[in-house]
């Protein structure tokens, strides 16, 4: 569990952090084996974000509407073969793209949150209904019902395509990013930060958009017209959802609310990614999740080097040594978004845009220091002596 | 045959103490010995008439006959599910022995010679050769815990020497003054069993007979050496201890308190009935208390013998069969704890209820160490499906027509079994792992084999307890009707 601050401390350590971000710094301490971790635990992330993306595109474009898509996770690829590696399990975890899926749609916000509550929304999702069910009176008549069901179908798959989208562009970040460090253009976790902030900022204004075809017809669900773009619109609430408020890493902690463990603010209630503790609780096993069984089987070598020589148990706890690498990496996502976000460059010499720019880290660092930020960078110090690679 | 199963450690003791070390691995001379005579009892049990209330395959041979010492052996319904528990464990303790433990041959000999006296104990159907035997195991266990044992072993060593001589010392005058008045020429025991001494003449002799085997089981309040013992001995030695060590005591209570004073023994069998209640209510409420996960398991092993002695008093047939389930039951599962706490230790380096966390984590905890203890705990508190439930309902449903109150009494103390094994696993192994702790070794299965192997018997032995009351039941009644 995150480690609770005192009012006085935490409010140096804003200070202290909000000092580091303005001076080009990452949250998480930079150090060669942050680095590493970062780097290495990203690029199998970038692999496996691929791998969901395009199973989460196949969904919303071929699945949407079938009340029993029993082999949606099969991308299409539907034979004996295929059915034979998903029984023995030899096949990526999808559920952990559903679970961060429903978890954004869940907890909402942005563009695309809005624009599934428009009139617009509603008229094609009507028009795509009654093309769809155009020889099924039974659904027609379900549907005229119950109204709210099939349209609520449809919401989801929006997110579906919208994170597949987004997972899409940060795949291809993650994959770069670990290039350009193999090729030694990254030497610092600050470079790492601002490689994928560039990569958000390049992509920001990238159109999301959701349009599936039934007997040839085009029904356009999120048009490009709609306005909803890859960083407000998808990348905000994403970390927002996934981050901070919850993600697929059910039973990390037990919260009992009798206790006191849940704030009365419930906006101070954060148990997302940068708030999980990478120990599971009991027999639970979980964070050590579906994502970080997936990763382990992309992770470079440099990296799985390091885990079975940094624990006693070499691989036997990898998933918990992936999942604490994860964090970091997560950090720097989140130092990129913090930054980007921000409503004046971190440098500027101007007071008042300094001041703005101060009030805005403020609000972001009064959450994410009760994340295990603390305690991950108390941890540096203790690392070994490490070179560059 | 019987001689085998006490002259083949006992020479193989000898072999591994005086052959040079060079090329010769004791522990493996040791398996091969303990296997050796594992495999013979299965044969003698193959070979066993278990309609037969007498002693099978006796040997007797008169060895010094100016003192009536004769070295007569036998086995029977009472004792042959003790010797081959002895063996059994022994065979565990060997094999949950650290391959590199310090002076191995000393080890291994005591181990074995430890092995050869509790079984020659087991079968003397001469009561001075059962002394002798009672006494020769002595002298291993307490180098075992001298040697081998942690920071306090020689305080606690001395102590169990101390508290078992005095025990043996009192057995012995028991033994003495009863061929004294019995006039008999020998110590051997069917014929002094045949001898209907008056009542008080019987309690004279029971008394001192009574507080020696309470020292030995132990019984409140002769228990204290107990959980010093077990604390500071190794696992493997503490697995013997309460499995194999701890019996001897209540197999002497019913071969010889019961088998040679049933009068004055049913004359006591009330009081004594409550004082395996006080002792069983005693004990749990003092594990309850500990903080050493050893001493919980210890002081359990103080409350459980309390049953065998409630059994014992009851002396119904049913509750005769119960005692003899229990102490094999009892063997069984404390074996199986100590065992697990043992791996505890070795992994974690603590035994302290109040660090250890969260053991049962999956990914870097002792997740099976964990579930093992769980099931183990299940068997102590008597849960169904298990050697415990048995054995607890077997004691229970012999001694409550006889003694209601003190059955009712140890009911509760069962009730507490659940109480402190649940507390402390509920400490130990659930909840968060403690920073502390998160970079400790796994546990290699070849390591977790023994408890296995423990943990199929508590299980087979509760689903089919026919497959141990059957030695029993005729010895139980043959008991009871005297010479």
């Amino acid at each position: 569990m995150a480690r609770t601050l005192t009012k006085s401390s935490k409010s140096l350590l804003v200070e202290e952090y909000i000092n580091r971000l303005e001076k080009g710094s990452a949250l998480l301490d930079d150090s060669p084996q942050n680095l590493m971790e970062v780097i290495g635990v990203l690029k199998s992330y970038g692999i496996v974000l691929d791998a969901y993306s395009v199973n989460l595109n196949y969904i919303a474009d071929t699945q949407f509407l079938k009340l029993f898509p029993l082999f949606k996770y099969f991308n299409g690829k539907v034979n004996a073969e295929t059915i034979g590696n998903f029984i023995a399990h030899d096949r990526i975890n999808y559920e952990y793209a559903e679970y961060c899926m429903k978890s954004m749609f869940w907890h909402g916000g942005g563009g695309v949150d809005e624009y599934l509550d428009t009139e617009e929304f509603a008229a094609e999702t009507e028009r795509l209904l009654k093309a769809y069910y155009k020889y099924n009176p039974l659904m027609l008549a379900l549907h005229k019902l119950f109204p709210d069901f099939l349209p609520e179908q449809m919401r989801q798959k929006a997110y579906y395509s919208a994170l597949g989208q987004f997972w899409r562009v940060m795949s291809d970040i993650f994959i770069n990013l670990s290039d350009s460090y193999d090729r030694g253009e990254i030497k610092s976790i600050p470079e790492v930060v601002t490689f994928i902030l560039d990569g958000l900022v390049a992509d920001a204004a990238r159109p999301i958009t959701y349009t599936v075809k039934v007997r040839g017809e085009e029904f356009h669900i999120m048009p490009k017209s709609a306005g909803l773009t890859f960083l407000m619109d998808t990348g905000v609430p994403y970390v927002e959802a996934i981050f901070f408020r919850g993600t697929p890493f059910t039973g990390t902690v037990s919260y009992n609310a009798q206790a006191y463990e849940i704030p009365y603010d419930i906006g101070m209630f954060n148990y997302g990614a940068l708030y999980a503790d990478p120990l599971p609780i009991g027999g639970a096993g979980i964070p050590p999740t579906l994502l970080m069984q997936d990763m382990r089987h992309f992770l470079p070598d440099y990296l799985r080097e390091f885990y079975q020589k940094d624990s006693v148990r070499g691989f036997g706890d990898i998933r918990v040594q992936i999942c604490q690498s994860f964090q970091k990496s997560m950090f720097c996502v989140t130092t990129a978004a913090v930054k980007g976000l921000a409503p004046h460059a971190l440098d500027t010499t101007d007071p008042e845009e300094k001041s703005a720019n101060h009030l805005y880290l403020k609000g972001w660092l009064n959450r994410i220091l009760e994340s295990q930020l603390v305690k991950v960078n108390s941890q540096t110090e203790s690392q070994p002596e490490m070179q560059h690679r | 045959m019987l001689s085998a199963l006490i002259l083949i450690p006992c020479l193989s003791a000898a072999i591994i103490g005086l052959l040079p070390l060079k090329g010769n691995n004791p522990r493996n001379i040791a398996i091969v010995t303990a296997i050796s005579v594992l495999v013979i009892n299965l044969i003698l049990a193959l070979q066993f008439d278990f309609q037969q209330s007498g002693f099978q395959f006796v040997e007797d041979i008169a060895w010094i006959e100016w003192i009536g010492l004769n070295y007569h052996l036998g086995i029977d319904g009472l004792s042959f599910p003790l010797v081959i528990l002895n063996s059994f464990l022994t065979l565990i303790a060997i094999f949950s022995s650290s391959s590199t433990i310090q002076r191995p041959r000393l080890y291994y000999a005591m181990l074995l010679l430890l092995s050869g006296g509790a079984a020659g104990a087991f079968l003397a159907q001469d009561l001075l050769l059962f002394f002798l035997f009672y006494e020769l195991e002595i002298v291993p266990l307490y180098f075992l815990i001298a040697i081998w044992g942690g920071a306090k072993r020689g305080y606690a060593a001395m102590k169990f020497l101390l508290y078992t001589a005095l025990s043996g010392i009192l057995v012995l005058a028991s033994f003495l003054g009863l061929v004294w008045l019995t006039e008999a020429s020998n110590f051997d025991y069917l014929p002094l069993r045949s001898h209907n001494l008056p009542l008080a003449t019987q309690l004279l002799l029971l008394a001192p007979l009574l507080v020696g085997i309470f020292i030995k089981i132990p019984i409140f309040p002769f228990h204290t050496w107990l959980p010093d013992a077990h604390v500071q001995a190794s696992t493997p030695i503490s697995v013997l201890l309460a499995g194999v060590l701890l019996k001897l005591g209540t197999y002497a209570l019913l071969r010889f308190a019961v088998g040679l004073f049933l009068e004055g023994w049913v004359y006591l069998a009330p009081w004594l009935a409550l004082l395996a209640a006080i002792s069983s209510l005693y004990g749990a409420s003092c594990a309850i208390a500990q903080k050493d996960m050893k001493k919980v398991v210890a002081y359990s092993s103080v409350s459980h013998m309390g049953y065998i002695l409630l059994a014992a008093t009851a002396t119904t047939r049913l509750s005769m069969t119960a005692a003899v389930f229990q102490m094999v039951s009892h063997g069984l599962i404390s074996a199986f704890l100590f065992l697990l706490v043992g791996m505890v230790y070795k992994k974690t380096g603590s035994r302290d209820v109040d660090v250890l966390r969260g053991l049962l984590n999956p990914e870097k905890g002792l997740p099976v160490t964990g579930g093992m203890m769980i099931l183990g705990v299940m068997a102590s508190s008597g849960l169904p499906g298990m050697v415990g439930f048995i054995s607890e309902f077997l004691v229970f449903r012999g001694s409550f027509p006889i003694f209601p109150i003190a059955t009712l009494m140890c009911m509760v103390a069962t009730g507490l079994t659940a109480v402190y094994f649940l507390l402390m696993v509920n400490k130990v192994f659930f909840g968060r792992l403690t920073e502390g702790l998160a970079q400790i070794p796994p546990v290699k299965w070849n390591e977790h084999a023994p408890a296995f192997v423990l943990l199929l018997l508590i299980v087979v032995f509760g689903l089919k307890p026919d497959w141990v009351t059957h030695w029993s039941e005729v010895q139980a009644i043959a008991l009871l009707a005297g010479g």
